[in-house]
């Protein structure tokens, strides 16, 4: 099989959801000399793409997702340790992810979480019910140039804005992005969040626009 | 016309006749804690604490809510899980800390709870606050659903969402046991209370349209939903408080057949969420049932007073004039730390909008 059409076997096996396909084909990849790092960008990251769009379209939904994104992290998981390290290529910038202080509901955060990594940042995952010096100190830490913060509850959202209030403070470098249920552009303008993701399509974009301005 | 007073008020949308303003229920839970001094985990963990948190809330604020006790991830502990009680900050309602369901073959090895000798989990709860409500005239809302929601809690909710097209078979069985305990809920306070002072509260944020596809809430929701009402109506319960939560336009159709198929005296109120205009459910249920607002509930947490007044004004110039009433309510539960005057701006929209004389 030529690389052009493993890539496109691998992207369709991602969009199906297909994770024993998935691994077949990111094993041929690493057995017929294919660059991982091609692999992963022109196979599972088209195919979690196409995803995304789907999801836009309301053409796929959440228990679809799920399964592509299974089948994405298994071809993943098996071509990611045969990277080759390039010095001279700049490090991707770092985003801390993690769900307000007060929530534990975390499968939309997670699919942003996976989102951006397909996206190339480099994800520090800080899980759910975060207390607001968490969020601070980790992104102080690993220098990160964003924080994506999620809630579903309308309690959990007022836990939000210590934290950009946190961040001025002790890591101004840092921009917050925020999304749940209960979200809006216009809440997140109002506790001066620098980006509103209305789902995990549009936080990467604004995570992309944030972390390239 | 003379003032109704709140139960008066509620009597005549219920009648079908027009009271003399639109009423107000501000689907309050947690809220209720905070202006009565109890910690939100105790209206949770005690059904007289509910009852005395939500009965006082009420008399304060001159609402027309009764009482009631219900959360969104009600099942695991019904089903012999764990539940974690809101007392953290920023918590708002019981979690889940243990599933029952994590494997297909717990689905299999799952028992039904059943409401002989003592009741399951947060059921134990709300019969407390049923038996205060009926000694004192007051409908016992009973939460009956949804099966699928509770189904996603009750099992590990990814796993569950990926076994509707790797294992239907076992979500299919796993939703048929869920609600088979709403069965008995309903058969355990109809006999209780007695039909007539039941309220089924029905209704969950997993069936939204951003997580769930009308064609899977038709093939994996839907039934059960059906299964349920067709149990109310055969009780004889006059009303059902439904809750289609968040963004279900897409899965509107299905409702309207619902309520097509069971050709049902009873009432609904429709409570949807802040997404489905009020006009698109007038003209859905507005000919059999109650439609209530949808006010944005984060906008209530974090707007001003005027800016609530105003929002609410738009529901109610919206919906007053439905033919089978309308009632004032946010599209959700009202926001548990909001500062009371946002309750006050209810009430005075209700006043000075939602007047029929």
């Amino acid at each position: 099989m030529d690389k052009e059409t493993l890539f496109k076997k691998l992207a369709d096996a991602v969009i199906d959801g297909d994770e024993d396909e998935t691994a077949r084909l990111a094993q041929e990849a690493l057995d017929t000399g294919i660059d991982p790092y091609d692999a992963i960008m022109q196979g599972c990251n088209k195919g979690m793409a196409e995803v995304s769009d789907r999801y836009e379209a309301k053409e796929m939904f959440v228990p679809e997702i799920l399964l592509s994104a299974d089948a994405m992290y298994a071809a993943i998981d098996i071509l990611r340790p045969h990277l080759k390290v390039d010095d001279t290529v700049a490090k991707p910038a770092t985003i801390i992810i993690g769900v307000a202080q007060g929530d534990i509901h975390d499968i939309g955060k997670n699919l942003v979480k996976m989102m951006l990594d397909v996206a190339g940042f480099n994800i520090i995952d800080v899980g759910r019910d975060v207390p607001v010096e968490t969020f601070v100190e980790k992104a102080v830490e690993h220098n990160a140039k964003l924080v994506a913060i999620s809630a579903l509850m309308t309690t959990s959202m007022m836990n939000m804005e210590p934290v950009i209030e946190g961040l001025k403070e002790q890591h101004s470098g840092a921009k917050t992005i925020v999304g749940g249920a209960p979200i809006s552009q216009d809440f997140a303008d109002n506790i001066g969040a620098a980006g509103y993701g209305k789902d995990a399509v549009a936080a990467v974009r604004i995570a992309k626009k944030l972390t390239e301005a | 016309m003379a003032r109704m007073t709140p139960p008066e008020r509620m009597g005549a949308v219920m009648m079908g006749e027009k009271p003399d303003r639109v009423p107000v229920v501000p689907f309050i839970l947690g809220y209720s804690a905070q202006i009565t001094g109890v910690s939100i985990g105790d209206i949770y963990a005690d059904g007289d604490k509910c009852f005395d948190a939500m009965f006082n809330s009420m008399r304060l604020h001159g609402y027309e809510q009764t009482p009631m006790y219900g959360y969104a991830s009600l099942g695991p502990w019904e089903f012999g899980g764990e539940v974690m009680f809101p007392y953290g900050k920023g918590h708002s309602a019981p979690s889940v800390t243990k599933h029952p369901v994590m494997s297909i073959e717990d689905i299999e090895n799952l028992e039904v709870p059943t409401f002989e000798k003592e009741l399951p989990g947060g059921f134990k709860e709300s019969d407390k606050v049923a038996k205060r409500c009926v000694a004192m005239g007051m409908p016992a809302t009973i939460q009956t659903g949804s099966t699928f929601t509770a189904s996603s809690v009750v099992a590990e909710t990814s796993l569950f969402l990926k076994w509707i097209f790797k294992e239907p078979k076992a979500v299919h069985l796993l939703l048929e046991k869920v609600s088979d305990m709403f069965v008995n809920a309903l058969e355990y306070f109809a006999e209780t209370y007695g039909p007539e002072h039941c309220m089924p509260f029905d209704g969950g944020p997993v069936e939204a349209n951003t997580i769930l596809s009308p064609k899977q809430f038709k093939e994996f929701a839907y039934p059960y939903m059906e299964k349920l009402h067709k149990k109310i109506k055969e009780l004889g319960m006059p009303a059902v408080l439904m809750h289609p939560c968040a963004d279900q336009n897409l899965n509107i159709p299905y409702y309207v057949e619902l309520r097509k198929k069971l050709n049902w005296e009873g009432r609904y109120f429709w409570l949807f969420g802040p997404e489905t205009p009020i006009q698109d459910q007038i003209d859905n249920f507005g000919d059999h049932d109650i439609i209530c607002g949808n006010v944005d509930p984060p906008s209530i947490q974090y707007k001003s007073y005027e800016d609530v007044v105003r929002l609410c004004k738009e529901n109610i110039e919206a919906g007053k004039d439905s033919p089978n009433g309308f009632v004032l309510a946010p599209g959700c539960e009202f926001p548990p730390l909001a500062p009371p005057i946002k309750v006050m701006a209810m009430m005075d929209a209700a006043e000075k909008y939602g007047r029929y004389d």
